[in-house]
């Protein structure tokens, strides 16, 4: 379980908070002029990179605010932590996967002395 | 029954206990483990195998134990306890387990004979056909057969959790892990160090290799070393507590044992679950010897040599004064000398090593003491019923026989890098240990003493000081004199060629699991040749120990057969739990009425004693039905309460519906974007029953809005929906409307709410609430009213979700109960009648009112439930309007909702059916029978006599009027049904706006 610094309450147990997906997709303003391809890309993709992520995260069990956070996917490390009415961080702000946990590629998983 | 001793140890206390062991009582001391009073007692054989029911004793002295699991009998029957580790108190119960009819003469062991049968994979192959078989035959065979012990018969809360946040968590409290406390005495560190056993010191105590520390003995040192430690303000110590799994950012789970050589008290929990978060962790947790897989390495009288030296000098009993050691490494030595120091002597020395590697120091000491030492040499195999009795040694290629009952084994020591690889660091091989150690930490690791390979007492002092060095803390160094010359040396040997081949004899790799090295064999040969599905399909290593022993070993055997390096095979992955946690431990105090909140209206304990019977919805507690008199059925309630509801009047106690108040400048707006309805045009002080959709425009939620002003609203929400449609609109409000000035707030336990409706209701609540008017034209049907009723203040709705003239009635708590009584006591001469969720569906049902989640599952749009009425179409947006006009949700075929009624008025429908267009289903279904639908909500409605169902189906709408079928649950002859409008009762209205 990792902890998460809440930016109204400060550091807590992930098990307070919950996930809301991926962040700044914004609600397009006027839905009736979108096609179906592109209103459904609205409601039903997100990205899911494995690497930087920019999500959103409520303090369900605290303060009940929704705010935006910065996680490298491949590590489970919180890079940053900004309210709704913050900037949004470049992704050259950070460096990508340092390590990740098992020492594997970028892409794939699974035993790491076997995939070579 | 021998005489029991304790040689001197000094921990163990000469208090003798009494302990049962399968209904005889044996003798023992206080401070003993299960084994170590019956290796007191002489007694080998402790349970059966897991699959061929073999004999099997005590392997080990401690958590890597892959045999002796015992029950519990007076401790609700506790099973798979760890016999090596469970301290026993006067009058403990034991059982050994996978036994019947009895321990000596086990039935099941014929699965040895039939072995051939129960190879790797079996399960997956046997158990394949005929058809049926699986249900009636295999599945009951395999659940009596399966597992070891039987489950505890009562359970009940027993742990407590406790948080900590520390600098610096230290695992283990042996040698390394002490010297890095003292190390740690009165600095600026918050530390916590941990250790599984009751006393610290670990290999100091377990073993005679070291002599003294800083000029003093290991056990004066380590006295020393705890007083220091509990005299300093920062380091705390928890014993009996074993470090279970190692998480993300520094996060590790303990569990104490406070109950450790104690009867249990019931009244108190006996386990302490540590959630521990530490900036720093320190392993010090050791290794673990492993076995050397040979013919027989299974039998009761095989034990691995550190062991039996941990038995001698940890519990003072010497499990064997002539055993036999058989090694392939230098750490062997030490248990020579701790036996003659006892005044006992092995009878032969096997070592596999070659002669030249072999210590000098070692070859004296045996020809001094004249002992028959084997070098070069290796077991062939063990022999003898029930336990060893003979210990064949192939050496120059001829075999010696040689009686002994007991074999002491060492195959080389492994780091014990679970925790390790739990925190995901990066494990290698190393070639001059024969073992995997660490090597990149992944979090904030140190690895210290033989968790990272180093055996070598004399550089344990430098090898601390360098990997603490980057924190402020003492110095502290000093002289480590040893018994026995710790250049740890080894070969690499993981099964010995054996000669004899017949089904009862078997070289095992995994003894928890019954994998012998044959199956590794047969599964390389089917292909499996990874090692993640090797272990699987073959359960290697897959027992609650986990391969401790064995699991390094069976790498070494795959890479011989593969012909490849072991750091090629790599490791299989390790996870927590280290040892096995029982759940009770993990629930902590979250169990029976502790689990999940109970949540009861004001009314409840009325309820209660008009004999409701409760139903949950959510966290709520709600009257299902009532019990007019101890015989009345649901079934005879249930038709009772609507009738009458029907005839005269009924209450529901609806205090659980959500409500949420919406208040703010931008209210209207904000409605009018979350819900499919338009409240623009609607006046103040009326009500509307309203949708919200997904983004996805499937229905999320329903209720009534009331209006108070465009800057105030009231809206209610389904029972167990509250929550997550605040939630909802709170998400809405934070993330794409911040401009909108709106606060919500949660008002479910401000209000109570009554649901009274019937014919007579307003003659009943005239009387009550005597200043208002609650004619038709005054009142009219969806309006509300709010006034001061005694002392408080009540809001009255006309509502109805039962069809009928109704009312819905707010209240403050404290007024409820009162209000209640008051209600009942005018409504006894029209005979008002009490009715639960039951009653309100099936009501709700013959109006063809939908319920949420009952008629929806989410895939339901309000197109699609005939609902187009309620979407507000010149509202520019609200969430869900564009998903309506998407291909697929505009569709005409999707699933409506109809009304359903058999053909034959007495036949009776289930809900969840399936709707088909034929009369019979086939004998055997050849080609699949098309689907049309399901049945959402069935009853049967009292005032109508007979079934009437609702149901999704594909294109409803323009099947009205034909005559489909339902299937039953049983037989393939079908329920003929006319396919109607949704509404069985008053389509015109009339008895709601009456």
């Amino acid at each position: 379980m990792i902890l998460i610094n809440c930016p109204y309450c400060g550091e807590r147990e992930q098990s307070e908070f919950t996930n809301g997906g991926e962040a700044h997709v914004v609600r397009p303003k006027d839905p009736d002029s979108l096609s179906d391809k592109e209103w459904g890309q609205y409601v039903f993709f997100r990205s899911n990179p494995k690497g930087i992520f920019y999500e959103r995260w409520v303090h369900t069990h605290g303060c009940k605010k929704w705010f935006n956070a910065v996680r490298d996917t491949s590590t489970d490390t919180i890079l940053k932590i900004y309210k709704l009415s913050d900037r949004r961080p470049e992704i050259s702000e950070f460096q990508t996967t340092l390590k990740s946990p098992s020492g594997e590629p970028i892409v794939g998983s699974g035993n790491f002395a076997v995939k070579k | 029954m021998s005489s029991i001793e304790n040689s001197n140890c000094n921990y163990i206390t000469n208090k003798k206990i009494k302990i049962f062991f399968d209904g005889k009582s044996y003798d023992a001391f206080e401070g003993d483990t299960i084994a170590s009073a019956l290796i007191r007692n002489k007694i080998k054989l402790i349970g059966r195998s897991f699959k061929y029911h073999r004999p099997r004793g005590i392997y080990t002295c401690g958590i890597e134990e892959p045999n002796a699991l015992v029950q519990i009998l007076n401790e609700h029957n506790e099973p798979n306890t760890r016999a090596t580790i469970k301290r026993v108190y006067d009058g403990i119960n034991i059982s050994s387990q996978n036994r019947w009819p009895s321990l000596a003469f086990d039935v099941g062991s014929i699965n040895n004979l039939l072995s051939p049968i129960f190879s790797a994979g079996f399960y997956y192959k046997t158990f394949m056909g005929p058809r049926g078989f699986w249900k009636k035959i295999y599945e009951p065979l395999i659940r009596r057969t399966a597992g070891l012990g039987k489950p505890p018969n009562n359970f009940r809360s027993k742990s407590i959790h406790q948080n900590h946040n520390v600098d610096i968590l230290i695992v283990g409290g042996g040698l390394s892990g002490l010297i890095a406390a003292r190390k740690l005495i009165d600095t600026n560190y918050d530390v916590l160090l941990v250790e599984q056993d009751s006393y610290l010191g670990g290999i100091l105590k377990n073993s005679n290799k070291v002599d003294s520390i800083d000029g003093k003995k290991t056990t004066d040192w380590i006295n020393e070393t705890e007083k220091l430690i509990l005299k300093s303000n920062n380091i705390k110590i928890l014993k009996n507590t074993l470090v279970t799994s190692y998480n993300f950012t520094n996060h590790l789970i303990a569990l104490e044992d406070k109950f450790v050589g104690k009867k249990i008290d019931l009244d108190k929990s006996e386990l302490i679950l540590h959630k521990i978060r530490t900036t720093n962790t320190i392993l010090a947790n050791g290794h673990i010897e492993r076995f050397i897989s040979f013919r027989n390495n299974d039998l009761p009288g095989v034990m691995l040599a550190s062991s039996f030296e941990k038995y001698i000098h940890r519990y003072g009993v010497v499990p064997e004064k002539n055993p036999v050691i058989f090694t392939n490494n230098s750490s062997t030595f030490s248990l020579v000398k701790s036996l003659i120091q006892q005044r006992c002597k092995p009878l032969a020395y096997i070592d596999a090593r070659k002669k030249e590697d072999i210590e000098d120091e070692l070859k004296d000491y045996l020809k001094n003491h004249d002992i028959q030492f084997f070098p070069e040499a290796e077991v062939e195999g063990c022999q003898g019923n029930k336990e060893v009795e003979k210990v064949r040694i192939r050496t120059n290629n001829s075999i010696i026989s040689i009686n002994s009952s007991m074999l002491c084994i060492s195959g080389g020591l492994n780091p014990d890098i679970h925790l390790f690889t739990q925190s995901k660091g990066l494990v290698k091989w190393d070639e001059k240990i024969i073992t995997f150690k660490p090597n990149t930490a992944f979090q904030n690791t140190i690895t210290l003493g033989s968790v990272s390979g180093n055996y070598n007492f004399h550089k344990i002092f430098e090898e601390v000081e360098e990997k603490l060095s980057f924190l402020n803390i003492n110095k502290y160094v000093a002289k480590i004199e040893i018994n026995v010359e710790d250049d740890y040396s080894i070969t690499e040997l993981w099964e010995t060629k054996n000669d004899k081949k017949s089904n009862w004899s078997k070289s095992f790799i995994d003894l928890h699991n019954d994998v012998t090295t044959k199956d590794l064999t047969q599964a390389i040969d089917e292909g499996y040749d990874r090692i993640e599905h090797l272990k699987r399909y073959t359960t290697n290593s897959m027992g609650t120990d986990q391969g401790k022993i064995s699991s390094i070993n069976s790498l070494g055997i795959v890479s011989k057969l593969l012909n490849k390096k072991i750091s090629e095979i790599g490791t299989t992955t390790y996870r927590p739990p280290y040892a096995p946690l029982s759940f009770a431990a993990i629930a902590g105090r979250s169990t029976y009425e502790f689990y999940d909140p109970e949540r009861k209206t004001p009314i409840h304990n009325w309820h209660v004693k008009n004999h409701a019977v409760f139903e949950d919805v959510g966290q709520w507690k709600r009257p299902w039905y009532y019990k007019k008199h101890e015989d009345e059925t649901m079934h005879q309630a249930v038709q009772r309460e609507s009738k009458q509801t029907r005839k005269t009047a009924g209450i529901l106690d609806g205090s659980t519906l959500g409500k949420i108040e919406i208040k703010g400048k931008d209210a209207l707006e904000f409605m009018n974007l979350m819900y499919t309805n338009a409240f623009t045009k609607m006046r103040p002080m009326t009500s509307r029953y309203a949708l919200m959709l997904g983004e996805d425009g499937m229905i999320m939620d329903d209720g009534i809005i009331c209006k108070i002003s465009d800057k105030h609203f009231i809206a209610t929400t389904t029972s167990s929906g509250a929550p997550k449609v605040l939630a909802h609109m709170e998400e809405f409000l934070q993330t794409e409307w911040p401009h909108l000035q709106v606060y919500l707030n949660s008002i479910t336990e401000q209000f109570t709410t009554f649901n009274i409706s019937g014919p007579k209701t307003r003659e009943i609540i005239s009387q009550i609430f005597t200043e208002i008017d609650f004619s038709n034209e005054k009142f009219p049907f969806m309006t509300f009213k709010s006034f001061n009723y005694k002392n408080t203040q009540v809001r009255i709705m006309r509502a109805s979700f039962t069809g009928e003239l109704g009312y819905e009635i707010y209240i403050s708590p404290e007024h409820a109960l009162e209000l209640w009584e008051t209600i009942f006591k005018h409504g006894k001469e029209f005979n008002l009648v009490p009715y639960g969720t039951e009653t309100m569906h099936l009501l709700r049902a013959e109006k063809g009112y939908v319920v949420i989640g009952q008629e929806t599952d989410g895939t339901v749009t309000p197109v699609d439930i005939n609902f187009n009425w309620m979407i507000g179409k010149n509202k520019k947006d609200f969430i869900g309007k564009r998903s309506l006009k998407r291909s697929d949700t505009a569709r005409e075929d999707r699933k409506q909702l109809v009304g359903v009624v058999p053909l034959d008025k007495s036949q009776l429908i289930d809900e969840g059916q399936h709707i088909v267009e034929c009369e019979n289903l086939p004998k055997q279904i050849k080609t699949p029978i098309e689907y049309l639908g399901h049945i959402s909500s069935s009853y049967y409605s009292p005032n109508l006599n007979h079934c009437i169902s609702m149901a999704m189906i594909k294109g409803g709408n323009k099947l009205i009027g034909k005559t489909l079928f339902v299937s039953t649950p049983s037989g393939i002859k079908n329920i003929p049904v006319e396919i109607v409008k949704p509404i069985f009762i008053d389509p015109e209205n009339k008895r709601l706006i009456s």
